[in-house]
């Protein structure tokens, strides 16, 4: 009798802990949403309103007619898609060749790519801003100020190459050589054979080279100087920083700049947090 | 050793061809990466660290001065409260954040329901774009706002979080390990789920108590994870840029510079060698710790 009792008691205080979390974790997202359809005499109220009553549309309309917000978006699909779309070509094959093939230097030229992970990006960001720099002066059309500055640097990713490999590295050698047997060249093995049976890593790739492109700030913000190329999260640090914050409107740019966002994570959640968590599963 | 790999049949066949065919293939394929790895990876950590060791600001030709940025550095207020800050920063966010996280997970993973919600929950600030985060905190710590209301509800003062020099870092500090709180619990998770049931019905046979099995079961099957959020917090910590850029500009009166904002300052005031002598010594950081990682994992295996 008190044994359940002392048990009921225990998964009471439980699920409030587990609650209180998630309320802890997704309300500051709910404020966001709701601040955004608040007059701003509301914003601020006291006590504060939970549910926007009256609501309005205008701060979604003020913020789309002072900053264009979806050029920003298009040009992170555009820059977040490029990334994506190189890094799975351009990892995966250099995974492949690391894992499987062997030639000469293959271990020496794996492990000094493997130390570039312990460098963080910020050191390498003056000389990249002087480089980007350069290839404008070369063509306009590349370097500082185009789409180009923030797709190249990107283009490949050790830490995805070393997790590519990893994922080849379970691929058996018997398929391969079974097909070399039969004539195949090594690129068709790749193609026809090692890609479809790394398609999960692959997947795994793209997501977080996605998350990686989508949310990137500092770089972004540092070569792009117009709203041509600036994507969604240098907008909205623009904005949040204005030297007098309307937050209506800044809680309008978050909810735009989070909700779809939000909405694709809920519908692919599982792969969103193993490509997030990637690096640890190998342990 | 290198043809053992190659089954003596295709060797047979095709016995040079076949190796030649796959050393070109081999080298086409890393071609792009490597390309890409040197000219945006090899060749700026050089210029960087040659850059630090000069005068420099973008235009003309950098001078040679040697050390004179590093002495210069570490006479600079600047800088050295950049340097204070960010170790705070990691201290208290790493003091904190994996702590909760696995506190978290060691409650997710008793029998609960719904506990793949709660995880997706826990699970959003994570995905989200830290300047996203950082706005959405920066409103609800404003004078007026929802967590000040909810202070004064409780009968405990207000406070101007992020206009207090004394405040300002530890809010960033909190938003930052609201941000990580769903990465260290799903991580930590996973690991809990790994760990065999028999050993804790053996504990439990002895009689051991649940805080003696965390101890004695729990913790040490968890080492390498705990070790693998810790180096991941840490040198993400170190690089803390954005939530200083969105909440606080680095302020009040610099107190929440870091190393990278002062490092980018730096770069925008076109002290690029200064800038680039701060990026070595955030280098210089991350590679003693993982020096230390490395050391610290040899000796565990023995």
């Amino acid at each position: 009798m008190t044994a359940t009792g002392g048990r009921r008691v225990r998964r009471t205080l439980l699920y409030a802990a587990l609650i209180g979390t998630s309320l802890l974790m997704i309300g500051p997202f709910y404020w966001a949403l709701s601040t955004s359809f608040k007059p701003s005499a509301d914003i601020f109220a006291s006590p504060p309103k939970w549910i926007p009553d009256p609501w309005t549309l205008e701060n979604y309309r003020d913020v789309f007619t002072l900053l264009p917000f979806p050029r920003y978006f298009l040009n992170s699909v555009i820059v977040t898609s490029a990334i994506v779309g190189l890094n799975i070509v351009f990892d995966t094959a250099a995974a492949y060749a690391f894992a499987k093939l062997r030639f000469p230097g293959r271990d020496v030229l794996f492990f000094l790519l493997l130390i570039t992970l312990m460098v963080p990006f910020q050191v390498n960001l003056i000389p990249l801003y002087r480089i980007m720099v350069r290839l404008h002066d070369i063509s306009p059309l590349l370097g500082v100020g185009t789409y180009s500055a923030m797709i190249m640097p990107s283009m490949i990713q050790v830490f995805g190459i070393f997790l590519m490999r990893q994922f080849m590295r379970s691929i058996p050698d018997e398929i391969l050589e079974s097909a070399r047997v039969d004539g195949a060249s090594e690129f068709k093995i790749l193609w026809k054979v090692v890609i479809p049976l790394a398609a999960p890593g692959i997947a795994t790739l793209a997501i977080f080279t996605f998350l990686g492109a989508w949310n990137d700030f500092l770089w972004p913000l540092l070569v792009t100087n117009s709203d041509e190329t600036r994507t969604l999260p240098v907008g909205l640090a623009l904005l949040a920083r204005r030297n007098t914050v309307n937050w209506g409107q800044t809680m309008a740019g978050t909810t735009f700049l989070a909700g779809p966002m939000i909405l694709m994570f809920l519908i692919l959640q599982r792969r969103f947090i193993e490509g997030l968590t990637a690096g640890s599963l190998k342990g | 050793m290198r043809a053992s790999a190659i089954p003596t049949k295709t060797v047979r066949r095709r016995p040079l061809k076949g190796r030649w065919r796959r050393y070109v293939a081999g080298y086409v394929l890393i071609a792009p990466a490597l390309l890409a790895a040197g000219l945006f990876l090899f060749v700026p950590i050089v210029l960087s660290g040659y850059w630090s060791l000069t005068e420099y600001s973008g235009l003309g030709e950098p001078e040679w001065v040697g050390l004179t940025n590093y002495i210069e550095l570490f006479g600079n207020d600047l800088f050295l409260k950049a340097l204070l800050n960010t170790f705070l920063f990691v201290l208290i966010g790493m003091g904190i954040g994996p702590v909760l996280g696995f506190l978290s997970a060691l409650l997710l993973n008793s029998t609960v329901r719904f506990r793949g919600f709660f995880r997706a929950a826990y699970f959003v600030p994570v995905m989200t774009s830290l300047v996203v985060v950082a706005t959405i905190w920066k409103i609800l710590l404003q004078q007026q706002g929802v967590i000040n209301q909810a202070l004064s509800f409780f009968g405990l003062p207000g406070h101007a979080w992020l206009s207090d020099p004394s405040t300002a870092l530890p809010a960033v500090v909190a938003t930052s390990i609201w941000q990580g709180f769903g990465f260290e619990t799903v991580v930590f998770l996973a690991a809990l789920q790994g760990i065999p049931r028999e050993l804790y019905d053996a504990a439990r046979v002895d009689g051991a108590s649940y805080w003696q099995q965390v101890r004695h079961i729990t913790l040490p099957a968890m080492r390498p994870t705990i070790m693998f959020v810790y180096i991941i917090g840490i040198i993400g910590s170190f690089q803390v840029y954005d939530q200083v850029f969105v909440m606080t500009e680095g302020g009040p009166i610099n107190s929440t510079r870091t190393l990278v904002f002062d490092l980018v300052d730096r770069f925008q005031q076109l002290e690029l060698g200064e800038a680039s002598a701060v990026a070595y010594v955030l280098l210089a950081i991350l590679a003693f710790l993982s020096y230390v990682q490395i050391f610290v994992f040899e000796r565990e295996r023995g």
